[in-house]
């Protein structure tokens, strides 16, 4: 790590509120505890030590939500909606119905964070944070518990996602508006971000509409260390030693961080010049070590002539989306409320 | 200066406006609780703290810090403050006392090397045979239009029930004979046609033959045969044993006289496996007493006592002293505690596995079967209490409301099912242990209706008002739990870990949870408290030796 010990934590604790430095840091020493030199990971400690919360069909605070196994994958989805307006219906989840058959209600499908290996669509934080979105956009909400490493290595996660949207697109009860279709959105943090761009790339080759991608600081990278991630290693929670761990467990064995699973638009990508690819709100925490990449990540899709917004937050830090204790999660949950809701 | 920084305006301990369905004291930090901590607000400078000197002893740790994880047991995850403590005194091998149980080598043989005693009594094991994929694929013949009428029988289960609800039962006739004509368009074999049929079955009987109710029961000794079918076919009873035995096992410790309540003795499944491990324990076996209680035996049989004299047996042959005794009672609430004779010098530990909740009444705020055997259990001050109970609100006053979390909690155990290689006529046979319950819940009431299964959060609050404290179930239960499903069950099953307990459910809906509990020491000790004559604080080993 760069820097004595001592200069980085003090480094983290000025930037954010304290009990989001108690969130992070925890999971932090968690996932330290769990990562093993030999690049195996330790599931079961990662299990028990998960916060998982049940779904719940009587809605809270105006969301409810239940779960859906897809027979054939095995692929657990969390579906988040709106409560009925109509109290006799709460508790009662209708698949037959539309959204609605007249206004248009976006679809967001939310690939969670946590480096590829972490988490669960049941986590307690991502949990929360999908609840929020619902609320935020008034959107229906689909999140993905896609198979994680290094048990299930890449392509696994953009085959289950991929399956998802499959799913997703084929659902009555998702669609709305007057002509009666499901309008889908592709949205994750950290690998789920990275996850949202590859599955859009296979989407637009098949033609499959996607309206929009929102990548949450995505997890991208490459073989060679850039200035902020040698700057910032270590400082703001997150080490270039983990990010190097996670990329081994993700990538078939052997490979590096070129790989364009990794590097999209890097020496060994093929590009998306002439795809239909959807628009892109893309965040970057201006204190996340690996900025580079998804600066560059912005650059490349503006190179391929698509549409691409980019929101930098100074001095946000990864995570910062958690807890709604700070100006930077106001200022994302504005944003992709209008790159979803863009005529209102 | 604050060395924690500000940046938002909204302070840590501001009422959230997004409150979330866990309930908590009011100076628990919001936003931490809507991630799935517990930390007092007053507490976080110092948590904050001790991670900081967590992260420093990890830095300069020689040891890969994976083999650090492995070393500390922890216990409550959600417990900022005591999860990161007791990493902190793991940390710390000098003043480390092991708990010492046997070592995860030593379980797996524990379970397989079961032996039968002499005529046989028990099953043995199998290991899943099938392959899960090539299970999943016969069951998913699903075409879409199998897949509308599986929508729509659930959409007319709910409103026929509803129709019970408001006392319409001409209305609520027709659409079971509708439902009945919709079943013979759709796979019963399996998915939502199979779970269908029961709960059409179920409402049926309530409808139409209610006096018929009471004889779909059936015989103890039926019971006792589906049980053990259920046993076999799916892994909740086995993580339900293992479980409660782990932690009697640890409860134990430095004891020589244990005493084990068992509160439906059934075959006696649950006793192989701990009466080994006492036998491998570090230091020998102590002297074991094992109480079964059963229903009576009709046919002059005594059943219980077969049972424990086979348990003798295994015990005999591993070389633990050991004691049976049976107690007949056709109900839980008939077993006085005198009838169980415990002595003042043994620890006991009392094991419920799906009993408690056959006390309760239709008001389960106040169920004064309930609350006397709380009373007299709590009165014995037992070392530990284990109980497990299915993670399900199926005693709810509204029938409606009970139908239909009866028909998602059954709808989950039966795909469960369906994905373990249970051969048939085994697996029909463990369907219908299952219908039985089904049956209860949907068609019985008043002090017929023994099915009041009630979630944990229930639970907690129902024991904890009754002078019991969560004994926090430790992240090796949860290793060896998750070890136990990959040898006995497929893809899709999850163990996780809920504030001390586990619970074990298919996917992400846990359907059985287990956890353990210890007296609160009180400070107005009761005159009609028998055990606790002896002078004995909780939790401190007893190193006397005493031999009865």
């Amino acid at each position: 790590m760069a820097g004595s010990n001592e200069v980085n934590l003090n480094e983290s604790k000025r930037v954010v509120p304290l009990n989001t430095w108690v969130l992070i840091s925890n999971f932090k020493l968690a996932y330290n505890l769990l990562r093993r030199s030999d690049g195996t990971f330790n599931r079961e400690l990662s299990e028990f030590l998960e916060r998982k919360v049940p779904a719940n069909t009587i809605p809270v605070d105006g969301v409810f939500s239940f779960d859906h196994v897809d027979r054939g994958t095995g692929l657990l989805n969390r579906v988040y909606q709106m409560a009925p307006k109509n109290h006799a219906q709460w508790g009662i989840v209708d698949l037959e119905r539309p959204l609605s058959s007249t206004e248009i209600v976006p679809v967001i499908i939310f690939f969670h964070g946590g480096s590829f290996t972490h988490s669960s669509a049941n986590s307690a934080i991502y949990d929360t944070f999908c609840r929020r979105l619902v609320n935020t956009c008034k959107a229906a909400v689909v999140s993905v518990d896609y198979r994680r490493s290094p048990e299930h290595r890449y392509p696994c996660a953009y085959d289950d996602g991929w399956a998802a949207l499959k799913w997703v697109k084929s659902r009555t009860w998702l669609q709305s508006g007057k002509d009666s279709k499901v309008y889908v959105y592709l949205a994750g943090d950290s690998s789920g971000g990275n996850i949202a761009h590859h599955v859009a790339v296979r989407a637009a080759e098949a033609q499959v509409e996607v309206l929009g991608n929102i990548l949450l600081h995505p997890m991208f990278g490459g073989q060679m260390r850039t200035a902020t991630e040698i700057r910032l290693d270590g400082k703001y929670f997150v080490t270039i030693q983990d990010r190097d761990w996670y990329w081994r467990a993700f990538l078939p064995e052997g490979e590096d961080r070129d790989h364009p699973a990794c590097n999209p638009f890097g020496p060994r990508d093929k590009g998306i010049v002439g795809l239909k690819f959807p628009k892109s709100l893309v965040v970057v925490a201006g204190l996340d070590l690996m900025q580079d990449w998804q600066l560059a990540y912005v650059d490349g899709l503006k190179n391929s002539g698509q549409e691409v917004k980019l929101i930098f937050l100074k001095e946000a830090t990864i995570g910062f989306y958690f807890l709604p204790n700070n100006e930077h999660f106001y200022c994302l949950m504005e944003e992709i409320s209008n790159f979803v809701n863009p005529d209102c | 200066m604050e060395p924690y920084g500000n940046s938002g305006c909204v302070s840590s301990s501001a009422s959230s406006s997004s409150s979330s369905s866990i309930t908590k004291p009011p100076e628990m930090d919001n936003h931490l609780a809507e991630a799935g901590y517990k930390v007092r607000s007053s507490d976080l400078r110092h948590v904050a703290q001790r991670l900081e000197h967590l992260e420093n002893v990890m830095v300069n740790s020689p040891n890969d810090l994976s083999q650090f994880a492995s070393d500390a047991v922890l216990y409550n995850p959600a417990d900022l403050a005591s999860w990161v403590d007791s990493l902190l005194s793991a940390s710390d091998f000098s003043t480390q006392l092991p708990i010492s149980i046997p070592s995860d080598l030593d379980y797996p043989d524990a379970i397989m090397d079961q032996t039968a005693p002499p005529n046989d009594a028990w099953t043995d094991h199998h290991s899943a045979a099938a392959p899960p994929q090539h299970h999943h694929h016969q069951i998913t013949a699903f075409t879409a239009m199998e897949e509308d009428s599986g929508i729509r029988l659930v959409q007319l289960l709910v409103t026929c029930a509803e129709s019970v609800q408001r006392g319409d039962l001409a209305l609520a006739g027709s659409l079971i004979e509708n439902m009945q004509a919709l079943l013979t368009r759709v796979n019963t074999g399996c998915g939502i046609g199979k779970v269908a049929g029961c709960f059409i079955d179920a409402l049926s009987r309530r409808v139409f033959t209610p006096q018929s109710v009471g004889s779909a029961a059936g015989s103890a000794h039926e019971n006792e045969l589906l049980y053990h079918y259920f046993y076999e076919a799916c892994p909740y009873l086995k993580f339900a044993h293992f479980t409660a035995n782990q932690a009697i096992l640890e409860a134990f410790q430095g004891h020589d006289c244990v005493h084990v309540i068992d509160f439906n003795l059934m075959h006696g499944l649950q006793w192989p496996a701990l009466i080994q491990a006492l036998a491998l324990r570090p230091g020998g076996p102590p002297l074991l007493r094992l109480t079964g209680i059963g229903p009576p035996s009709p046919d002059g049989r005594d059943s219980l006592r077969e049972i424990g004299l086979r348990l003798a047996d295994l015990a005999r042959s591993v070389n633990v002293r050991f004691a049976f005794r049976g107690v007949a009672a056709s109900r839980l609430e008939d077993v006085k505690p005198w009838m169980l004779q415990v002595s003042p010098k043994e620890a006991v530990a009392v094991n419920s596995i799906m009993q408690l909740h056959r006390l309760l009444g239709s008001d389960s705020n106040r169920s004064a079967p309930m609350e006397m055997m709380l009373g007299w259990i709590r009165n014995l001050n037992p070392k530990i209490v284990t109980v497990v109970e299915q993670e399900a609100d199926h005693n709810k006053a509204g029938f409606l409301e009970r139908f239909t979390e009866a028909l998602y909690y059954y709808s989950n155990m039966f795909d469960s099912l369906d994905a373990c290689a249970a051969l048939q006529p085994d697996k029909a046979l463990a369907e219908m242990y299952i219908q039985r319950e089904i049956c209860n819940v949907v068609c019985c009431e008043g002090s017929a209706r023994v099915e009041r299964h009630e979630p944990l959060a229930k639970w907690r609050t129902r024991l904890g008002q009754a002078g019991f404290r969560p004994l926090h179930l430790g992240s090796n239960a949860f290793k060896q739990a998750s070890m136990l499903l990959t040898l006995f069950s497929a893809e899709g099953y999850r163990v996780e870990e809920n504030e001390g307990c586990l619970t074990l459910g298919w996917h992400s809906r846990p359907l059985i949870a287990a956890s353990a509990w210890q007296v609160m020491p009180s400070p107005e000790a009761t005159a009609t408290a028998t055990a606790t004559a002896t002078n004995n604080p909780l939790g401190i080993i007893n190193r006397n030796a005493n031999h009865v």
